[in-house]
Formats: structure tokens, C-alpha cells, sequence
């Protein structure tokens, strides 16, 4: 076999541990060790390969800086500084690994740095030099039994505690020198799954398969108390600020934060005091904490690693609150006993407040003294409250048709302008909309109840806060309008029933240009411009209250005679909770924020991971969130007010003084199947989607010389079993999943904040409750390059023909059958010899044939030998799947992947099976019979040692890339129809389940591998 | 997912159900020994089931051995079953509750035995996984070296040996060193077994020990330490820790067992398919286990672990 030349670009996956050195986060990362700077932007300053195979599962640092690193059976040692952080990028740390015979699941130094002990996962203790020269071992006698965890604690040179937690739920504690027993705590239930020991020795955390944990006093070997609050397994603890607080990480995705509290040393409390959802869908494996600073740091299966800001978490500090009494002691205003606070608004100088008798009141920041305003009877009860904070404008308005405006000197300190208005056009007014309208003027929209009242806006200047233009609008029918957007002569209104009015200030007779029902949601509650390509196509960001975002690409008429066309590019709906809002950040990550019942969220989209979180009582309240200005080395990011308990809050949340992640992760679980928009680049990188057991997929590119992965989208439509996902021409993707889910994408790369993804259409399905799952799906276009007819089979051995008519964007099924009772877990449409033929292969290992081209209306193109044309007449009548040509055994059991290739002469089928087999059938065409016949070529038994999960054909059919359970990539050459294996290499990611493979323009081949993870490989 | 559902996409679930099993792992059991027939062998006389609890095995094993049979044979028939938890009582079974790896669980099936050696030992246990697949693995295949330890103590030459595997990475390692003891290991795949889970089960044929080892369970020693005595290539202990260097492995022959008429575990079943056989629902034989969390679900139900604080 030749040298390996498949080479590793990049990788993403599970990151098991993490410790702040220095300046830095050491993580292990799969077998590397990566090393940032956060305080450089989270600079990745080091990364080595420390081990072949094995994963780095956790490490230490001694005092003279070595690093002892530990995964499975290997452990390795080195020189942080001289052997990693200051050498170059390629220092061979690999030639250090040395290998032990059993599982070592901890491993520290020894107080004087010269030894390191190392705890197997049957409870002994090797000592060794640092070059791996064992000096001694210990055990406990008696206590053989398998450990899922232990931790060594280091007291001193001749004090070593060794915590070891059994899977019967006790926690052996014993002595290293006299290899005697402690304790052996016992009071939990289930596995031991973590187990460490407090900097001065007197505690013990634990924690086990009950989910709870649980402190001990290591004199008396008592259980001292019981934390309660994780939803699943916990898998790491610290102990951190002298022993009395704790950390910990589980596999319910959070970090959680608990202060260990003592009444006189008599009775002892864990109480939960932080909880941060750190990481995606599950496990969060590493955790250290960085206590001058306050900082943690996680790590997860996500291959997330995420520094979380600790102190800032329910700070009091960052909070101000005020009741009506703590107002009025602090001024000379006198509140009545009922009297609350209606609306607010902040500006730079302070904030501006109106309660229910019309007081306006002012808070200011720099001297925070509260001051009476102004008293207007007119606001008395119902009022609601706008402003545009760069004016210093604020306006007020009230169900009678009034208005009141009010401009304040930048201090705040005067009313440098002061304007009152009534409409006498509207009968009431139940909402007032404002926005900025250009430089000069601001527009205040305001609607009645009544639908044939008119929708009125009010241009105003900005000076002189006095009308300069009313436009009165015919108001659509089932109108009711939530939010605005301003844009060149064009106001654009969300409103209930997820719609968007488009009104023309240039033509106000003209009726409404009306976008109707963008989701299945209500309110809208956020119109944002984003960009312009160069089609003058306007994008927009547009978010529903009840989860939905969409971005819609509107195209305006060059003269107000012709019409808006719109198109919905991108599609999607939040994790869970209510959707207020929604922006782009100066990274052009695209951040949410809204309700999850009482909480208020701030979240980062793109990445998937929360900024700040904020119990403030719900969606109903008054609040109101307030960016600051990004431009300013101001710490504050965000200013939430809302009112609790009659109580005005004040909550500044600040932003993170380092990266809030230094590696942004993919998928919580495995990638189940990964594909490569080939036909373009995009900026000169590749755009791909991968679909993984969470269920979710995720748009991203990556670049094709270092392999960087950027994030884009998650799309959350599918909602169990994700199997498959392929991009079947340069604009459209199909993704199909469990409860007979088959999406058909349509993919927008025209804009540059980032291409973009909607459903276009989705496959009907059989029942109102479908259980089926759809295994598999393939395609053949007609000339027109839009429609198409896509084969899906089941997993009740179902089989379908559908025809897409991209015009009409419907689905429409032409034959259906049933091949037998077994699953389907693969087919394939082919165009072979002017025939149209489909192949499925089944769980039992059999591939089967079908020649339909006479059953479905259309014909193989003259002109595009690929691709078919109508033919005949399409009645409505759905064909019966005709009987099989050929049904040949290929496999012992699961036909896992399937891939075909044609040259000139023959139809190549290259099948992987759960039999760890590969083969290769070669379909001829048998001019006599008029039909093909295939013959299994060759036959690789051995192909893998586990189940064969993908097989991608390139190079023109001349190689054969093969991924395998047993985590080996392989790449074979296929001369006369003859596998031979080529070359291996392994990948750290587990559960490998799915390739592709593209060519860019330099004719390197870049190769996608996911599983637990995601590796780019060239080749 | 609906009871009737759960039938409808489980077919070995529901004749589990059907037939009195305590779980479907029994059909693997069955179709393992279409294939084999370990059990049909009428010189079958003593027999161990490891990690036996829920107990479907072990209910195999009982009808296997005793159900159209002749009564002398039956009186030279003995099963005991062993695990950790209790488990309740099996026709013609015996019953320990017990640590596999112990000396005394060694001896006490012995004396039920009469100091005779076993014919056939299975084990069909799995660990808690966690999510680490490499951990999971590991674990995983520790039980196994555990149970062939006790194996290697009880089972006569010739003897068969058949347990749970996960086809991961490392499974090639487990093959190469199970050559060693056996004259034949075959991985086996059952129909009943779903082709999404990575699981299958060696069947090691013909026990053939080393000539000069004699196993002995020791509670001081550590599996790794047990098998250290017998070469198995990897397992030898030294006071260095070793340079890196990829260890002996081997792929042992694929094969699927059960027929052609065996229900498919990954298909979804039509109600029609069941030709007349009863679709109703049934309750589930075995009754939910008490897991160690019970208390934390307790809590959450009560609304007592949320996120806020």
C-alpha cells in the first residue's frame, strides 16, 4: 500500500477538557492539543497531534510547567512552553505518547514535579518518572472492581489522596503511600461519574447516575449535604474560592455554579447560584475556572469550547431598581397610592419615564436623581411611549389621538422643543409606531381600531418637531399593525397574522403592497434592512413573535408604477421561547432575543449559544432593550428596562471582556450525513450542509486550504431521525428524516451577509400521522434544469416516483408500490442506454432493479442524455410500481451506502454493508433482451472491521473513498471493475457515518468526514 | 411513541410480548442459534448465563433445555444464571445474585455444577454508555473480558462462548485476542438486532486454552492482570510504559443469522402484515426498572429542577 497522502486541513468534535495556563486555555481537543490566547481575541496560538488514535480525555499542568496528558490508554509529557507554546506550528509532540495497558482515567503530578501518578481504570496508581519509567504501583486490596472515574489529589509530597468512584455508587477514598483505605462514602445511587477533592483536603465532591451532588467532610467520611438541580449526568466538578463554591458540567448542556454555605460548621447547604446553557443539545465534559479574572471555561461534545463570565451572573452591581416610594425619596415628586409607571425610554443622559396621571419623569445617570418633568392630564391612564435616541426625541401618545413631542439638550438637562398634536382624523388611536425616516425627519404612525379608519403617518422634523408631511394610508384588511421599518420612499408595517403591509409615501392613494402569512406564526415584531445585492435586491430580516424568522429579498419598481416582487430566502424557527427581535452584530453573526416564560434571552443565532439571560417575569411586561453604541469601548452591551412587581429594573449586561467562545462547535450530536454544494464556490470557498441526530441542519462553508468552518444557519424544521441530506442541483437541496419528512430546499448565495435557506416545498405525506421513515431519495432533472422526479423509499419497504414541477412548486406522485416488508435503505435514478432505471437495496443486503421508463410521462433527452423530457400527457392516475427486472444478493445483512458511475459502456453500482463489505456490481446491457444485467465484479469481505457506512466514487471513477465504524477512512483505486485498497488513515471521529468529496479548481480533492465530529481531509 | 405504534415498528418487541419474553433480546438468542445450533447439541448438559437480569436469555435457555426433552437428559441439565441486580424466578434456572468477577460466584456455580465444567457460557450484558464512544467501547468490552475470565475458569475445552459486542473501533483488538483461546470466532448479527445499532455478538467456538495456563479469579487482580499470564499478545505487564505501537488485530468472518422469514427490526410494519395474527395491543412483560435517578425524576416532574433560580 502506498504512503498515506490524505492529509487532515481541519477538525471539529468533542473537546474533552479544558485549564486555564497563564494567559491561556489548554484544551484537548480529539488527540490535539490546542492552546488560545483569550485575551488576543482568542487567538489559537498552538495546536499538536499528542497522540495517534486516542483522544486527549484529560490534563495537568505542574508547577514547572509540564504538561501531562492522558486519554484511554496513553499518556504523554512535555515542556508547555519550550515543547508546545514556543515552538513552531510542526513540533512532533506525538514521538512522547507512550502507551498503558489498561485505561488510565486520571493522572497529576506529584507535589515536587518530578513523578506522575497515574490511576487505572481498575483503581491502581502507577508512579513514574517523566520519561514513563514506572517506580512504582499501588492498589487498594480488595478493590479491583472497574472505575468509571477517580481523581488523584496531591497534598504534598507525602500526602496523595486517591478518590475513586466505583460503578455500585460508592466513592472509595484512599491513601496512596500506605495504599489503605479511608472511606468508602456511600449514599449515592447508580455509576460514580465524577469524584474530586478541595484544595486543603477536608472535602469531597461527587456525583453520580442519580443526578445529584453530593459534598462529604473527608475527617469523618459524612455526607455533609445534597446539590439537586441537573436534569441529566453529571460529568465534571471543581472545587473553586477556597472550597466554597463549586462548578459543574453535565450532560444536560449546562454549567452550573453552586455556593456551599455552612451554619457554623453544624449543618451545610449546596445551593445552586448560576446556570449557564453553555453548550448544544448535550454533554459538556471539561470545565476549569480562571478565579481572578472570574471566568469558566467549558468544553462539549459540540466541540464548543466556551468561556463563561462569572461574576457578571446576577450581579447586584449591575442592577439598579426602583419602586414609586425609592423615586419619590429620591426627588420631591409625590406619587399617588396608585400610581405606577406607564412607559419608559432611555436615552444617553438618563432615562424618561410617564406614569398613569400623566407625571413625566426623568432619571438621570450621571447624578441618578429622579426629577418631575412635566405633568399632561391628556396621558393620564392609557399612554405609550417612542423615541429616537440619536435626537433626543421622545414622544408620547394616547387612545384620544394626541401626541406629545419633546426634544431635550444632548445633558438632558432643558426641553429644547416642545410639540403637541391631534389628529382629528382618527376616531381613537390604539398604537403608535415611530421610527427615523432620513436625516431630517422622524415618522410616527398611528392606527385606530376601526378598519376603515385610515393608517396615518406623520413625517416630522427633527428640529423643529412640527409635521412636515400626513400620509394617509387605506389600511389592508386584517390589519393590525406591530412594528415599522422605514426604507428610501417605502414604510414598511408588520402585523398580526405574520404579514408586512408595503406602503409608497410617493403614491399614498395606491393600495398597500401586502406580504401575507411569511410562517405559521402572529405578530411580527421586527422589520430590519439588511443589505442590498447587486440585482438591487433589498434584504430584510423579519421576526414573528412566535418563534418564526425570515429573510425576504424585496425587489422596489424603478417608478412608482410598477409593483414590488418579494421572495422569501431563508426560513426558520428559534430553539424554543418567543422572538421580540433580531439583528446582525458587527461580527455579522446574526443575534435573537425575546421570552422563554419569565426569562429574557439575548442569543447568538449563528453560533447557537445564549449571551445573557434575565428573569424578568415574561413577555407581558413593560420592557423595552436598548443597544449601546458598538462604536464606544463602552463595557455595557445592552441595557434591558422592565417593570416587576411594580418595580422599574435597570439591567445592564455587559459584554464579555474576552470571546464569548473560542471555538464555536457544530452539531451536540452525530453527523449522520454531509453534502457539498460542488457546482460553485462561494467567496472562493465551499458552501455545505450537514444533518445530524439532533436533528437540525446546518448551513456553513469552509475553506479549502486551512479547512475553516463558518457557521451560518440551523434549520430546526426536521423533528426526528434526520437520514439523509443532498444538494441535488446548485440552488436546491432534499433532506429526509422519520415521520416521513422530505424537505426540498432552496439555497439563496447572492448576498454577502451569507447565503441563505428556505423550504420551497415538502413531500405530501401518506397519513395525517406518519410513522414511516423516508431511508433515501434520488433524482433525475428535466432539460429545464428546474423540474425533476425524485424516487423515496421506506421503511416499510415502500417505494414512490414523484414528479416536481418547480412552476407550480408542487409534488406530484406518479407511481407507488411496495417492494416487499423489509426497510429500503438506499435508491438511485439512473439514465442508462436511453432507459430510465431505479435501484433500492434493502436491509437484507439485496439490490434490486426496476426498469420504469415506461411508466412515468417523460423521456430521456435527445440533446442531454442525463436528463429527461415530457412526453406524454399527465392524467392524474398514479401507476403501480411495475415488478423488479433483477433482484440480486449483494450483502449478508444492511446495504449501508450506495453510489453509482457510469463510462461509456457500463452502469457501476459500488455498495458498503453493515457485513463490512464493499462490492462492486457491473450492470451490461443485453442489446438482445433489451434489458441490463448486473454481476457482482468484485467483492471485498474485509473492506473494514466494522459496518461500511459511505462510499464516494471520484477521480472520474478511477477511486473509491470508503468510511467505516471502525473510524478508518480508505481509499481504493478501481481498475477493471477490481477494488484495491490504495491507502488508510484514521479519523478521530467516532461513529464515522458520512463523506463527500469535492474537486476545486486547483484539482485537489477536499474530503468531508463526519461522525462524532466533522474532518476536512485533502487528498 | 404509542404503545401500538411501538408494536407496529417493533416486531420483535411485540412477539417478545407475545411469546412471554421478558425483552426481544431473547429472538437474538434464538437466531444466533438457528445459525449455530449450540443449543440443539444433545450432549448440552451445563450451561451459565452472565449478566443474565432481565432474564430473556436465561428463558431461551430454560426452553431450549427442557421443553421437549427427555427426562434423563433433563437431569443432567443445569442453568445458572448470574447478574449483580435480582431477578425473578426462570423454570429449570438458577438464580445468583452476584459479582462475576468474585472468586465465590466462581466457586458456588461449581458446586451447582458438581465440579463439573460448563458447556456453554453467554453473556448479554451492556454498560451504562455515556456518550464517549472510545470510554463506551472500552467498558464495554472489559465486561466481556470479565465474563471470559470466569469463562476461562468454568467452561470445558471445546466449549462455546457467545456475548454482546459493539462493533467499534477497536473491535478487531477484542477478535485478535479472543483467537487465542478459541479455535473459531465468527461475529454474528442477528435480524432481530437493528442494523442502526452497532451491536452484534461473537460467537467463539471451541475453547482451546493454553496448555500450561491456569486461570484464577483473584480479587486483587485487575482483568488486564488476570489475562496477563496467558499471552494474549497485547496483555503483558512491564515497568515501562510501553512506546506507542499499533496493536495485533484481526477481522473475525461477518455473519447475518435468521432467516429469510425473520421479521426485518429496522422495517415499519403494516397492520395488514400480520396475516390474521391478533393486532392487539399488548402490555409489556417486563415492568419499568427503579433507575438511580428516580429521585431527580421526582424532582423535575414536581417542577423542582428548572433553570431558574
Amino acid at each position: 500500500m502506498a504512503e498515506t497522502c490524505m492529509k487532515e486541513l481541519s477538525h471539529y468534535g468533542p473537546s474533552l477538557c479544558v485549564k486555564f495556563y497563564k494567559n491561556y486555555v489548554v484544551s484537548g481537543y480529539g488527540p490535539f492539543i490546542q492552546i488560545y490566547d483569550y485575551h488576543d481575541n482568542g487567538k489559537l496560538i498552538h495546536k499538536s497531534k499528542m497522540f495517534r488514535k486516542n483522544k486527549i480525555h484529560g490534563l495537568s499542568v505542574s508547577s514547572e510547567g509540564k504538561l501531562l496528558v492522558f486519554g484511554s490508554r496513553s499518556v504523554s509529557v512535555v515542556d508547555l512552553d519550550d515543547d508546545l507554546i514556543n515552538n513552531d506550528e510542526n513540533v512532533d509532540a506525538i514521538r512522547f505518547e507512550k502507551l498503558n495497558s489498561e485505561w488510565i482515567i486520571n493522572g497529576e503530578f506529584s507535589a515536587n514535579g518530578k513523578f506522575i501518578y497515574l490511576l487505572t481504570s481498575y483503581n491502581k496508581v502507577l508512579i513514574c518518572d517523566l520519561i514513563g519509567n514506572v517506580v512504582s504501583e499501588k492498589v487498594l486490596p480488595g478493590e479491583r472492581s472497574i472505575l468509571y472515574s477517580g481523581s488523584i489529589k496531591v497534598l504534598s509530597n507525602d500526602k496523595v489522596l486517591i478518590n475513586a468512584g466505583t460503578v455500585m455508587g460508592g466513592v472509595l477514598i484512599w491513601d496512596l503511600s500506605t495504599e489503605s483505605k479511608i472511606h468508602n462514602l456511600l449514599g449515592h445511587e447508580g455509576s460514580i461519574f465524577h469524584v474530586t477533592v478541595s484544595d486543603n483536603g477536608e472535602l469531597v465532591a461527587s456525583c453520580s447516575d442519580d443526578r445529584s451532588i453530593r459534598i462529604w467532610d473527608i475527617k469523618l467520611g459524612k455526607e455533609l449535604c445534597i446539590g439537586w438541580g441537573h436534569t441529566a449526568r453529571i460529568w465534571n466538578l471543581k472545587f473553586f474560592s477556597n472550597g466554597t463554591k463549586l462548578v459543574s458540567v453535565s450532560e444536560d448542556s449546562t454549567c452550573r455554579i453552586w455556593d456551599l454555605r455552612s451554619n457554623n460548621n453544624e449543618t451545610f447547604e449546596l445551593r445552586l447560584s448560576q446556570v449557564h446553557e453553555a453548550h448544544l443539545i448535550k454533554n459538556v465534559w471539561g470545565v476549569d475556572i480562571q478565579e481572578e479574572e472570574n471566568l469558566a471555561v467549558t468544553s462539549g461534545n459540540d466541540g464548543r469550547i466556551k468561556l463563561i463570565d462569572i461574576k457578571d451572573y446576577g450581579d447586584p452591581s449591575n442592577e439598579i431598581s426602583f419602586s414609586m416610594d425609592d423615586i419619590s425619596e429620591k426627588s420631591v415628586i409625590k406619587f399617588n397610592k396608585e400610581e405606577i409607571i406607564k412607559g419608559f425610554h432611555q436615552f444617553k443622559f438618563g432615562l424618561i419615564a410617564i406614569t398613569s396621571l400623566g407625571k413625566i419623569i426623568k432619571f438621570d445617570f450621571e447624578t441618578e436623581v429622579w426629577q418631575l418633568i412635566s405633568v399632561y392630564d391628556k396621558f393620564v391612564s392609557y399612554s405609550s411611549t417612542n423615541a429616537i435616541v440619536k435626537h433626543n426625541i421622545i414622544i408620547f401618545s394616547n387612545n384620544k389621538c394626541d401626541l406629545l413631542l419633546l426634544k431635550f439638550s444632548s445633558d438632558g438637562h432643558d426641553i429644547t422643543v416642545k410639540q403637541e398634536l391631534h389628529l382629528d382624523e382618527l376616531s381613537k388611536t390604539n398604537n403608535c409606531l415611530v421610527e427615523e425616516f432620513n436625516e431630517e425627519s422622524l415618522l410616527v404612525c398611528l392606527e385606530s381600531p376601526n378598519p376603515r379608519d385610515k393608517f396615518i403617518c406623520l413625517q416630522i422634523n427633527n428640529e423643529t418637531l412640527t409635521i412636515v408631511e400626513k400620509y394617509s394610508f387605506t389600511k389592508p384588511e386584517n390589519f393590525v399593525s406591530s412594528c415599522l421599518e422605514v426604507f428610501q420612499h417605502y414604510i414598511l408595517v408588520g402585523s398580526r397574522f405574520a404579514t408586512i403591509a408595503i406602503f409608497d409615501k410617493r403614491n399614498v392613494d395606491k393600495s398597500a403592497y401586502i406580504i401575507k402569512r411569511l410562517n405559521h406564526g402572529d405578530t411580527t415584531t421586527n422589520i430590519a434592512y439588511v443589505e442590498c445585492n447587486e440585482h438591487q435586491s433589498h434584504l430584510f430580516s423579519v421576526t414573528n413573535r412566535d418563534g418564526y424568522y425570515n429573510f425576504i429579498s424585496i425587489n422596489f419598481p424603478s417608478d412608482c408604477n410598477g409593483s414590488i416582487t418579494y421572495k422569501v430566502i431563508h426560513s426558520n424557527k428559534i430553539m424554543k421561547g418567543f422572538l421580540e427581535g433580531a439583528f446582525f452584530n458587527d461580527k455579522g453573526e446574526y443575534i435573537t432575543y425575546g421570552f422563554k416564560s419569565s426569562l429574557f434571552y439575548i442569543y447568538n443565532e449563528t453560533h447557537c449559544y445564549e449571551i445573557a439571560s434575565q428573569v424578568c417575569g415574561g413577555a407581558h411586561r413593560q420592557w423595552k432593550l436598548f443597544p449601546c453604541d458598538s462604536d464606544e469601548e463602552e463595557e455595557t452591551q445592552f441595557t434591558l428596562i422592565y417593570i416587576k412587581a411594580s418595580r422599574l429594573h435597570l439591567k445592564r449586561i455587559n459584554k464579555l471582556s474576552v470571546p464569548e467562545t473560542l471555538e464555536s462547535g457544530l452539531h451536540g450530536r452525530e453527523i449522520r450525513d454531509v453534502t457539498i454544494l460542488k457546482e460553485k464556490s462561494y467567496n472562493d470557498e465551499y458552501i455545505f450542509c450537514t444533518g445530524s441526530e439532533d436533528t437540525t441542519l446546518k448551513l456553513g462553508q469552509f475553506n479549502t486550504v486551512t479547512g475553516k468552518v463558518t457557521n451560518h444557519w440551523t434549520e430546526r424544521k426536521h423533528v426526528s431521525g434526520l437520514q439523509r441530506c443532498k444538494f441535488i442541483s446548485e440552488k436546491l437541496m432534499i433532506s429526509s428524516s422519520a415521520r416521513e419528512e422530505l424537505l426540498l430546499w432552496e439555497i439563496n448565495d447572492e448576498f454577502q451577509s451569507g447565503p441563505y435557506i428556505t423550504i420551497r416545498q415538502t413531500l405530501p405525506t401518506s397519513s395525517d400521522n406518519p410513522d414511516l421513515r423516508i431511508m433515501d431519495f434520488d433524482t433525475i432533472f428535466l432539460t429545464n434544469g428546474l423540474d425533476f422526479i425524485v424516487s423515496t423509499v421506506y421503511s416499510d419497504s415502500g417505494v414512490k416516483i414523484w414528479y416536481y414541477d418547480h412552476a407550480k412548486n408542487i409534488f406530484k406522485l406518479l407511481i407507488e408500490g411496495r417492494y416487499s416488508t423489509v426497510c429500503i435503505l438506499n435508491t438511485s435514478l439512473e439514465i442508462f442506454r436511453n432507459q430510465v432505471w431505479l435501484f433500492i437495496a434493502t436491509t437484507d443486503g439485496q439490490l434490486i432493479t426496476y426498469n420504469i421508463t415506461d411508466y412515468i410521462p417523460f423521456a430521456v433527452s435527445k440533446e442531454e442524455k442525463s436528463r429527461l423530457v415530457a412526453q406524454s400527457v399527465m392524467n392524474e392516475e398514479i401507476i403501480g410500481l411495475p415488478l423488479p427486472i433483477g433482484t440480486m444478493v449483494v450483502h449478508q445483512s444492511g446495504i449501508k451506502t450506495m453510489n453509482i458511475f457510469q463510462d461509456d459502456n457500463n452502469l457501476k453500482i459500488y455498495t458498503g454493508g453493515d457485513d463490512n463489505a464493499i462490492g462492486i456490481i457491473v450492470f451490461k446491457y443485453d442489446q438482445t433482451k433489451g434489458t441490463i444485467e448486473g454481476n457482482i465484479t468484485s467483492f471485498e469481505k474485509n473492506a473494514g472491521s466494522s459496518t461500511i457506512t459511505s462510499c464516494v466514487v471520484f477521480n472520474h471513477g478511477k477511486n473509491l473513498l470508503s468510511t467505516s465504524v471502525d473510524q478508518i477512512v480508505r481509499i481504493w483505486t478501481v481498475e477493471d471493475d477490481i477494488l484495491r485498497l490504495s491507502e488508510q488513515k484514521y479519523t478521530t471521529c467516532a461513529d464515522t457515518g458520512a463523506a463527500d468529496i469535492v474537486t476545486d479548481k486547483n484539482d485537489s480533492n477536499k474530503l468531508l468526514i463526519g461522525g462524532v465530529g466533522l474532518s476536512i481531509w485533502e487528498s | 411513541m404509542g404503545k401500538s405504534s411501538k408494536d407496529k415498528r417493533d416486531l420483535y418487541y411485540r412477539k417478545a410480548k407475545e411469546q412471554g419474553y421478558r425483552a426481544r433480546s431473547a429472538f437474538k438468542l434464538l437466531q444466533l442459534n438457528d445459525q449455530f445450533h449450540f443449543l440443539d447439541d444433545t450432549n448440552l448438559k451445563r450451561v451459565v448465563d452472565l449478566c443474565a437480569a432481565p432474564g430473556s436469555w436465561s428463558q431461551v435457555l430454560s426452553k431450549k433445555l427442557f421443553n421437549d426433552t427427555t427426562l434423563e437428559q433433563q437431569n443432567e441439565r443445569k442453568i445458572v444464571a448470574v447478574d449483580l441486580q435480582p431477578m425473578s424466578p426462570i423454570d429449570h434456572v438458577v438464580t445468583l445474585q452476584a459479582d462475576i468477577t468474585h472468586p465465590k460466584t466462581l466457586k458456588r456455580i461449581l458446586e451447582i455444577f458438581g465440579n463439573e465444567k460448563a458447556d456453554f457460557v453467554c453473556s448479554d450484558g451492556a454498560p451504562d454508555v455515556t456518550g464517549l464512544h472510545d470510554l463506551d467501547e472500552y467498558v464495554q468490552q472489559q465486561l466481556i473480558m470479565s465474563a471470559l475470565q470466569l469463562t476461562t475458569c468454568i467452561l470445558k475445552e471445546g466449549g462455546t462462548f457467545v456475548a454482546k459486542i459493539f462493533r467499534g473501533r477497536d473491535i478487531d483488538m477484542l477478535y485478535s485476542q479472543l483467537g487465542y483461546l478459541f479455535e473459531n470466532v465468527v461475529c454474528a448479527k442477528p435480524k432481530s438486532s437493528r442494523g442502526t445499532s452497532l451491536e452484534a455478538f461473537i460467537v467463539c467456538l471451541g475453547y482451546k486454552p493454553p496448555s500450561n495456563w491456569k486461570p484464577r479469579l483473584d480479587v486483587d487482580f485487575s482483568v488486564e492482570e488476570f489475562f496477563s499470564t496467558c499471552n494474549l499478545n497485547k496483555l503483558q505487564i512491564s515497568d515501562k510504559l510501553q512506546d506507542w505501537h499499533e496493536e495485533e488485530r484481526k477481522i473475525a468472518p461477518f455473519m447475518s443469522c435468521g432467516d429469510l422469514q425473520s421479521f426485518d427490526s429496522d422495517a415499519t410494519y403494516r397492520l395488514d402484515d400480520f396475516k390474521g395474527d391478533s393486532i392487539l395491543s399488548l402490555d409489556p412483560v417486563q415492568s419499568p426498572t427503579n433507575p438511580p435517578y428516580k429521585k431527580a425524576l421526582e424532582l423535575k416532574r414536581s417542577g423542582k429542577l428548572t433553570r431558574a433560580i
